[in-house]
């Protein structure tokens, strides 16, 4: 688990020899797409880190920037982006690195699984061939060898019949299925950190449980870190062990699952939460929503990103831009007025 | 405990499992459809046959007025459009073609008197194919590489080159490509011929038939390039299983030629397919300048003899031709596409 | 601003634009691509039209013996005469009015009649659809060639006769077109929306659909026009288009070829214009297409 941290060391990998060096560290994180001659200002400036092993949930709407910083990590944005900042897979720099030494990493070190099934698998192509190209673009394999490699990746993933499924085509399996065969592919070399982008959106609520629990099975298996990037406030209370809310491009509020439920410190998470359709409502009654637009990426704001929509704004928000500090052990947050305090910090 | 599929219950007689297996075969989806749409193009067959019948006769003269030229005498003409059967009603003599048709007689030609119809299109079928065949070989040579290596880096400069010259060779005429060409490479050298000359070598062939093919190729070579190109593109730049693969760590060029490229063989197919059409009405231009015997040089040479039967047959092989194109193209697209043949075999 | 922004990210691939995004300079490029084109054949039409009302061009026809074979940037004689002494320019000028009269013709023939079948074809569907689409494909298979040839040779040869003739090409291929894009259209909710609404056909025929189709069916008529300029042209080669000697890009083409050893300029000057103008009619077309495709 994380190291303990203190104020001056948010990362909290300095010293402590308790905790292992965390997986991947990242550091002021940029990402800026050119486009038709307009600067999109994607991801502004967010640092994390992941553990070894740990679940980690990255919540946010639409246009928060939570997909595009995962793709910065993989190395997988095209080449209209500009990323700056630093990331660091066990040490090693990845910011800036050519596209041969992101390769080798893409699917050995980091991998990560997609938001629509039916989509991510080519077509024409025979699962288990999808699976062996996985295989043995990283691993000097035989046929054969690949092949039982694959067929026990099958297994691992809970496919029935993966003999047979080996030879079918994506088309052939249900959604659920497929998406099995797409983490049988994201873990074919046993990569220590797993994106798992919207990976159970796209399924019924019944798949997306046995899908989430598969995911985390496997994590336990092989020690993988998860992080699961989503907009569900409720997957992540039920699967993650921390959860980092970004919006706007920028991290807005960070703790461990159980803290973050029992007191929100960020309004826009309360927002969030408040806007899940609860049991307890009163019939007929409208469900909160947060008011105003999502943001315009296209400028980086002058004050908090989050006051044009807040309920609770006030005119230093508007002044300056929260920075994100952790203002508690293990919680972070960008707030002028957090809930649950009062004053402003 | 079902055993409907063949091949189960043993054959109580000799004859019996092979009459079983092609009931079989019958009861298969994919020779069904053969089947469906060889069966609907027929009436189209017998409509394009009709027409030109209906348009050959619209025309003014016949082949009695052609063959005698302007100074026969009414009453040669009468004669000898007699002895051809021209006085007959339209319907009469189309009846008879189609008669004989049905019969595998193709008819003979009026023009050169006795030798069948069917003989000359033998002699002259082989000629167009090779020249078909041999333009479709120097445009997928050309156009399959050109459009990877577009895909692999747009707007580089092989991309913009290629872009122009196929916006080139799709708006240059074939007239104007082959009498440029001529002027190039007849004209003050004689590498290549500018009129068919008939040869046993290889070489020769070859020589015959490489700049008429190249006219042929040179618009399906611009048409293709940008059309794999286009698919590879949006392919590589907007599909997930594109992303999937290069989250495997798979090199570039892979992704584009064992994913993309497999994808854009079955577009490609279906374009090359439908567009034999039109090849068809270039390879008459084509082998009219270069006075290569094949089917389309005699065509107009008929139509200019009013040599019915003959024109009629051809008419036949083109419309065949196309219609046995798109057939081809449509089974190919069924057993290219993992996803239909499935669909097929379940249903 | 915001709604295109969160366009470009939101979208489920990961990609966040379509097509390569290059430099700032994008919308110049396109615009550029059509722009170019536009001014080309604007310019053609221009000098090919009304450039002969406004300035005392020489005629096409009628040239004399002692003005024979001028080479190019002759006094008074831009582009030479040819062997019979008439004025190349100007050839190349009523040649190009013979073209252009002869694409418009046969596109707009093309345009209304088989638009309108192939919309009538797809709207309707079953029966209709089936049948319709049956003698296109008779039309489609037929070498079209020959029914070319044969109506401009029984008609005899004139360059309204060229255009019924090249409409036997044009009115199948529309028709095609047009009922790929009506199929389209046709299942999009808002047309299902105004059929069970009970919205009479034509309307919806040409109140929505055919708008939708516009910039399909214009795209294709750019390409077409293309097309039909050099089919045209082939006609003319071939000897069944426009006679002699009334001036046609083909039939100098044609005249030209036994030439061109000698004299290579009488089969250049007229290709070049041939070119040109197909050239500019295709990067129209492929302007508008990318312009108009909405993703």
């Amino acid at each position: 688990m994380a190291a303990p941290a203190t104020a001056a060391d948010p990362g909290g990998q300095q010293a402590v020899q308790l905790a292992p060096a965390p997986l991947l560290e990242i550091s002021d994180l940029r990402v800026t797409f050119r486009a038709r001659g307009a600067h999109i200002y994607a991801v502004q400036g967010i640092s994390y880190t992941v553990e070894p092993g740990q679940t980690l949930a990255i919540i946010g709407e639409s246009g928060s920037g939570k997909t595009v910083s995962a793709q910065a990590v993989m190395g997988l944005l095209p080449g209209s982006a500009h990323v700056s900042g630093s990331v660091k897979f066990k040490g090693e720099e990845l910011v800036g690195r050519s596209q041969q030494d992101m390769r080798s990493h893409r699917g050995r070190s980091f991998a990560m699984v997609f938001q629509y099934p039916e989509r991510s698998l080519n077509p024409t192509m025979r699962i288990g061939a999808q699976i062996t190209e996985a295989v043995r673009t990283h691993v000097q394999l035989g046929k054969k060898e690949a092949h039982d490699r694959a067929v026990e990746l099958l297994k691992m993933v809970r496919l029935p019949a993966p003999e047979r499924r080996f030879y079918e085509y994506p088309h052939q399996l249900s959604g659920g299925m497929r998406q099995r065969v797409v983490i049988a592919i994201a873990l074919a070399c046993g990569p220590q950190v797993l994106f798992a982008d919207e990976a159970t959106t796209a399924l019924d609520v019944t798949t997306q449980a046995q899908i989430m629990d598969l995911l985390l099975e496997l994590q336990q298996q092989t020690g993988t870190a998860l992080v699961m990037i989503s907009h569900d406030l409720g997957l992540a209370a039920t699967y993650a062990e921390d959860v980092m809310v970004m919006y706007a491009g920028k991290v807005v509020e960070r703790a461990p699952t159980k803290e973050l439920y029992a007191g929100v410190r960020m309004p826009y998470t309360q927002a969030l939460l408040d806007a899940i359709p609860r049991i307890e409502l009163e019939p007929h009654v409208l469900l909160p929503v947060i008011g105003g637009r999502p943001p315009d990426l296209a400028s980086v704001p002058q004050g908090c990103p989050f006051a044009p929509r807040c309920p609770g704004v006030q005119d230093d928000c508007r002044a300056d831009a929260p920075v994100l500090k952790q203002h508690e052990a293990g919680r972070w947050w960008a707030c002028w007025h957090p809930l649950g305090t009062g004053a402003r910090q | 405990m079902s055993s409907t599929s063949v091949g189960v219950q043993p054959a109580s007689r000799p004859g019996g499992a092979t009459a079983r297996r092609l009931a079989g075969l019958a009861r298969s989806p994919s020779l069904r459809v053969i089947g469906r749409r060889l069966l609907s193009a027929i009436p189209v067959l017998w409509g394009v046959t009709l027409l030109s019948f209906l348009v050959m006769n619209a025309l003014p003269g016949d082949a009695a007025s052609a063959m005698l030229g302007i100074n026969a005498t009414p009453a040669e003409l009468h004669a000898f459009s007699v002895q051809l059967h021209l006085n007959e009603p339209l319907w009469v003599r189309y009846g008879h073609w189609l008669g004989g048709v049905v019969t595998g007689n193709l008819g003979t030609s009026l023009a050169s008197g006795h030798q069948s119809v069917a003989s000359i299109i033998g002699q002259r079928l082989p000629v167009t194919l090779e020249l078909v065949v041999y333009a479709l070989i120097i445009t997928l040579v050309v156009s399959i590489p050109l459009a990877v290596l577009c895909a692999r880096w747009p707007r580089g400069i092989i991309d913009r080159l290629a872009m122009l010259f196929s916006m080139g060779s799709i708006s240059i005429a074939p007239y104007v490509l082959a009498l440029l060409l001529i002027i190039v490479f007849c004209v003050d050298t004689s590498v290549f011929p500018s009129i068919y000359s008939p040869t046993s070598t290889i070489v020769g062939n070859l020589q015959n038939y490489t700049l008429p093919s190249i006219i042929l190729a040179v618009p399906l070579i611009g048409f293709y390039t940008r059309f794999l190109r286009a698919d590879l593109l949006e392919q590589m730049l907007a599909e997930d299983y594109i992303v999937t693969a290069r989250a495997k760590g798979v090199s570039e060029w892979r992704v584009l030629t064992r994913h993309a490229l497999r994808n854009s063989f079955i577009g490609l197919l279906t374009v090359i397919g439908l567009n034999l059409a039109t090849l068809i009405g270039v390879t008459v231009i084509v082998e009219q300048i270069f006075s290569l015997p094949g089917i389309g040089f005699e065509l107009l040479n008929a139509i200019s003899n009013r040599d019915v039967p003959v024109v009629e047959g051809i008419v036949l092989v083109f419309g065949t031709a196309v219609v046995l194109a798109n057939l081809l193209t449509d089974l190919l697209y069924g057993v290219l596409d993992p996803r239909i043949r499935h669909v097929a075999s379940r249903s | 601003m915001s709604l295109p922004a969160a366009n470009i990210l939101t979208t489920a691939s990961m990609a966040p634009a379509a097509e390569v995004a290059g430099p700032a300079g994008r919308r110049w490029a396109r615009n550029l691509e059509i722009a170019i084109p536009a001014t080309i054949l604007v310019l053609l039409l221009f000098f090919c039209f009304i450039w002969p009302m406004v300035y005392p061009v020489p005629k096409p026809v009628g040239g004399s013996l002692t003005t024979v074979n001028l080479p190019l940037w002759s006094k008074g004689h831009i582009f030479g005469t040819d062997i019979v002494g008439n004025d190349v320019m100007s050839r190349i000028l009523y040649g190009g009015r013979v073209s252009f009269e002869v694409a418009a013709g046969v596109q707009a023939i093309g345009l209304v009649a088989g638009g309108l079948i192939g919309l009538f074809a797809a709207y309707r569907g079953g029966w209709t659809d089936a049948v319709l689409m049956r003698i296109l494909d008779i039309f489609i298979a037929f070498p079209s060639l020959v029914l070319v040839l044969a109506i401009a040779d029984s008609l005899g040869p004139s360059e309204t006769h060229v255009i019924w003739a090249l409409s036997a090409f044009s009115i199948p291929a529309f028709a095609r077109v047009s009922r790929a894009a009506a199929l389209q259209l046709r299942d999009r909710p808002f047309i299902v929306a105004a059929r069970l609404s009970g919205t009479r056909a034509w309307r919806i025929m040409f109140q929505h659909l055919v708008p939708n189709m516009l910039p399909q069916l214009l795209t294709f008529t750019m390409l077409g026009a293309s097309l039909t300029i050099i089919l045209e042209g082939a006609l003319d080669f071939l000897g069944y288009g426009i006679p002699q000697p009334t001036a046609s890009w083909g039939n100098m083409i044609a005249s030209g070829e036994s030439f061109i050893s000698v004299y290579p300029r009488y089969v250049v000057v007229p290709s070049i214009f041939l070119l040109v103008t197909a050239i500019s009619l295709n990067m129209l077309g492929d302007g508008l297409r990318a312009r108009w495709d909405v993703r």
